[in-house]
């Protein structure tokens, strides 16, 4: 990582403390701690219904945890209605079913939040989307509607659309799932591209080969809470719990 | 299409087979592919040219058609220029300059939109009050000045599309100022003012015809999509009393026939204003036709709301976009767009029912026809006439309507999903 020799590395960009998270009677996280330091690439895995998108949910505050401490760059969640507008514009997010915006065409989709959001210019949204579309290699399909465009091609705007909130933070939510086999490469390259720019990246995600040649770290979920963690080496190598290993032989 | 892959590009000029192309190869694969294809087709056939041949011999021979005459520019405007509305002055240009203005506006949505389904319209109501001009009556029954006004909705239409061009004005939203200006100048116009010549006031009662039909059909469409929308929000609100209330408006308006409704709108719209605000009976039918039709509107709405994904909302919201611009920005647009045709359904019913407003005394196009009949018994055996041209007349705007409404879904579908 070239961020990695930075002192701007230490600094803590996701501290969660004890967190719980309860769908009505269903107990979803079940104390969560770990600690995300700036530039830092971090892979979330696990069985299906361990949590892991609650968990990634929760830091931008899609869903709203019940017990413990969330301090996203230094604000803490709360349900204080400034907080989360500030936590929302500084954590990016794309999802499974990439949920583009489908009656505007892909350039308005970037622009809108940072038009609608932080109040831009029309002139400057323009200019940053049109760069970021060439970041995510497809400036050209700037004028189609997302319905028009491949599963792979409408993830990488999803991610365009992210980063055009000048994020500090992005959070991945299984983003290559829905897709087919020769698509995922082209959106593992862009994420690929992001985390070599320094960005603090969560990733749920399945896709080992990511994990193992991006990820700074290693998170094994199951039911709501954190098996273990660690480098993807010492997870591939040398996994310490029994789930983990089980599970990896699983999807391996 | 062109690509430097040789075998596609010779797999691309492969013909079609020969029986599937031309009129011919269409003929034979949609009308008389099997032997019931054949059968049903030859019986439609049968069927379709022996009512023709009926309606055809009954129009152009036996049919009776003096009656639309007789009544003529009645059919329009009701009462309105009649000696007891208007007495010793001629008040036709009055209802006339509301239909110039109507143009003016259908001329600058022509420039706006650039062309297509607008300027079709545009040119269509133009083409048709020009030829107006034309009917063979005496001058003495329309004379010069009214044939004049109503060519002049030709240049009507030019100014409308020149203001897009040549001034500053060539937005969706000052196409929408300038139509509800018109709309208010035009009912100001048909009020009058006393003491100005051929500005006599005219009172609503005699205010009828198409216009009327128009009138309040326009001032319905334009105010109850807003206000169903309104309603379908209130129906989702967390606010339980929010959301009780307008549960409450929606079933009630929709439990009730409008008919009742017209008959309770004497009494009960008073009611809900103050006691000194200017009230007709115009006004009660339009607030109740209104808010009839934006109860359905509501559900309607509500409908294509439901319809919505909810990873669409979530997006936004990972995006910072604040609860109402997640309603106006992404939801509604999206919704609107599902529900078109039910909305239009809901123009189309609510103009329609324009006519129930004789219940209240007042002479739609409709009831000016049913009274005049009833009135000249000599005209009875006109009956047959006189409602199937009616039934044309009000068939024509609705079918304008969906044609509209087609061509604006056709419009929108482009990359939708
Ligand atoms: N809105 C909700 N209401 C009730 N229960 C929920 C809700 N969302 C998630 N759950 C439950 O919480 C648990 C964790 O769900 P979550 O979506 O976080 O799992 P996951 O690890 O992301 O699984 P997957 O790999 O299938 O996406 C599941 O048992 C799920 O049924
Ligand atoms: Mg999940």
């Amino acid at each position: 990582m070239t961020a990695s020799d930075e002192t701007a590395t230490t600094e803590e960009m996701i501290v969660c403390r004890d967190v719980h998270k309860w769908f009505g009677s269903f107990h979803a996280l079940k104390g969560v701690s770990t600690t995300i330091t700036r530039g830092e690439v971090v892979v979330v895995f696990g069985p299906s219904g361990s949590g892991k998108s609650t968990f990634i949910r929760t830091i931008n505050r899609l869903e709203e945890h019940q017990r413990g401490d969330i301090i996203v760059d230094g604000i803490e969640l709360s349900n204080d209605v400034r907080n989360i507008e500030a936590i929302r514009s500084e954590v990016g997010m794309v999802f499974q079913s990439f949920n583009l915006f489908p009656h505007l065409t892909v350039l308005d989709n970037i622009m809108l939040a940072p038009l609608k959001v932080r109040k831009w210019p029309k002139d400057q949204a323009e200019e940053v989307a049109m760069s970021l579309l060439e970041r995510v290699g497809i400036p050209e399909q700037a004028v189609k509607f997302p319905g028009e465009l491949s599963g792979g091609q409408q993830q990488r705007v999803a991610i365009a659309r992210a980063l055009a909130m000048q994020p500090k933070i992005m959070l991945f939510d299984e983003p290559t799932s829905a897709l087919d086999p020769e698509m995922i490469k082209e959106v593992l390259d862009a994420m690929r591209e992001l985390a070599e720019s320094g960005m603090t990246m969560i990733v749920v995600t399945h896709e080992m080969g990511f994990a193992r040649e991006v990820s700074n770290r290693m998170i094994m979920f199951d039911e709501g809470v954190i098996v273990e963690e660690g480098t993807p080496h010492d997870i591939f190598n040398n996994p310490q719990q029994e789930r983990t290993k089980l599970f990896l032989s699983q999807i391996i | 299409m062109m690509t430097d892959n040789g075998d596609i590009t010779t797999a691309s000029v492969i013909a079609p087979p020969r029986s599937e192309v031309g009129v011919i190869g269409w003929l034979r694969t949609n009308l008389f592919s099997t032997w019931y294809d054949t059968t049903m087709t030859v019986i439609s056939l049968v069927v379709v040219v022996w009512l023709m041949w009926f309606g055809l011999t009954w129009a152009f021979g036996d049919a009776e058609w003096r009656v639309i005459g007789t009544l003529g520019g009645q059919f329009i405007i009701g009462q309105f220029n009649t000696e007891s509305a208007c007495p010793g002055q001629n008040c036709f240009w009055r209802p006339q300059v509301g239909l110039l203005l109507a143009t003016i506006v259908l001329g600058m949505a022509w420039g706006v939109a650039g062309g297509g389904t607008a300027k079709k319209v545009a040119l269509a109501v133009a083409v048709v009050a020009a030829v107006m001009s034309l009917i063979p009556y005496s001058f003495e029954r329309m004379g010069m000045d009214v044939r004049i006004l109503l060519v002049a909705n030709i240049p009507a239409v030019f100014l409308g599309l020149a203001i897009t061009r040549y001034t500053p004005w060539r937005e969706v939203k000052h196409v929408a100022i300038v139509g509800v200006a018109s709309f208010l100048l035009t009912l100001f116009l048909l009020r009058g003012v006393e003491g100005l010549p051929g500005m006599h006031p005219v009172s609503v009662i005699h205010w009828g015809g198409l216009m009327l039909n128009v009138l309040l059909a326009v001032a319905g469409i334009v105010l109850s999509l807003p206000i169903g929308i309104g309603l379908a929000l209130g129906r989702r609100s967390q606010l339980p009393v929010v959301k009780l209330l307008c549960v409450a408006f929606i079933e009630i308006f929709r439990g009730v026939p409008l008919i009742t409704l017209l008959f309770m709108s004497q009494v009960l719209v008073p009611l809900a204003f103050p006691e000194n605000f200017p009230q007709n009976s115009l006004f009660r039918a339009a607030v109740v036709i209104t808010l009839f039709s934006s109860a359905y509107m509501a559900e309607n709405i509500r409908g294509g709301l439901q319809a919505l994904h909810p990873g669409q909302a979530e997006a936004a919201r990972a995006l910072g976009l604040s609860g109402w611009q997640i309603t106006f920005l992404i939801s509604l647009p999206q919704a609107i767009r599902n529900v078109i045709p039910a909305i239009v359904g809901q123009f189309i019913a609510l103009f329609k029912d324009t006519s129930l407003v004789y219940i209240i005394g007042m002479l739609d196009v409709v009831e000016i026809g049913r009274a005049f009949i009833q009135g000249n018994p000599e005209y009875l055996p006109s009956a047959r006439e006189l409602f199937i041209f009616l039934a044309i007349v009000f068939w024509i705007f609705t079918y304008g309507m969906s044609y509209v409404s087609r061509r604006v879904e056709d419009h929108l579908r482009v990359g939708t999903r």
